[in-house]
């Protein structure tokens, strides 16, 4: 990997981590646990449609492992993880099938597949009462997937990245 | 395009149905017992009709949560966790939808009807 290649790709992280750390500090007015709007993410769709998948797949990794870090929340990390990669693993296939201007709609589906994934954990570890949360955080989910790929898609179109990168 | 298409309406399906479900989960409960439930064993079991107002401390790991029932109502006041999500909660009101506190593993809920018939 060159170093300018690594560069971009810690640039990249260290927005996401920052984006994460700001949103923490956002008081949740939603009282139901998962429920965010997961900001962070804005990168990780950038990524997904700029990057090739281990490259997006490390800055992934990156953002939860020093997120889970900073905030102190060992507990949420394994959820951060599996929702995480399922949400990877979801977007990687889907990002092929729709084009730059469905984005927010790939970011969407991410969403869902992260909370399947949290979901699952949740289950693992607390049993199948958890599942009634599963509604809540499709529902919340679909509009912060939606919100967070649109950002991305006005980041996209507007390209100021590249004109960093150049 | 098409392809496009069944995506669209797949996510405007679980959009639209998660809502549903979201409506059906916080219904109103039709019991009066609640458990609380650590970890997968049942610690206590409430009928909260009955029960006079008091205050449990439960702890797990070092971690305490603190239960508050009053006026036939439960809620969490006090937890030793990073979100305080449990807190945030407030009165137990909904059949399906449990008080959690995911890092100290402990939900509060409402025994599903069937259940509660069976324990008498």
């Amino acid at each position: 990997m060159k170093a300018k290649k690594i560069t971009e790709l810690a640039l990249l992280s260290t927005i996401a981590l920052t984006i994460f750390i700001v949103e923490l500090r956002i008081p949740n007015p939603i009282p139901i646990p998962g429920v965010k709007l997961g900001l962070a993410n804005i990168i990780t769709v950038y990524a997904v449609y700029r990057y090739s998948p281990k490259e997006t797949f490390l800055i992934i990794l990156t953002r939860i492992l020093l997120g889970a870090f900073f905030s102190g929340n060992a507990m949420s990390l394994l959820y951060s993880i599996v929702g995480g990669l399922f949400c990877f693993a979801g977007m990687l296939v889907l990002h092929r099938l729709l084009p730059q201007k469905w984005i927010w709609l790939c970011s969407v589906f991410g969403a869902i597949f992260h909370n399947i994934g949290q979901i699952i954990v949740a289950v693992i570890i607390a049993g199948f009462g958890m599942l009634s949360f599963l509604p809540f955080l499709l529902f919340s989910g679909c509009l912060a997937g939606a919100f967070t790929g649109g950002c991305t898609q006005l980041i996209l179109n507007r390209n100021f990245l590249r004109k960093v990168e150049g | 395009m098409k392809r496009i298409k069944i995506l669209l309406i797949t996510a405007a399906a679980i959009f639209v149905l998660s809502l549903a479900f979201c409506f059906w989960i916080i219904r109103p409960a039709q019991t009066n017992t609640v458990e609380i439930v650590q970890d997968g064993t049942t610690l206590y079991r409430f009928d909260l009709n009955n029960t006079e107002n008091q205050q449990i401390e439960i702890s797990y790991n070092g971690k305490v949560n603190t239960v508050l029932i009053e006026n036939g109502k439960i809620c969490i006041t006090n937890a030793d966790c990073p979100d305080n999500t449990c807190v945030h909660m407030g009165w137990l009101t909904a059949e399906g939808l449990p008080i959690v506190c995911l890092p100290n593993r402990l939900v509060i809920q409402y025994i599903q009807s069937g259940e509660a018939d069976a324990a008498g």
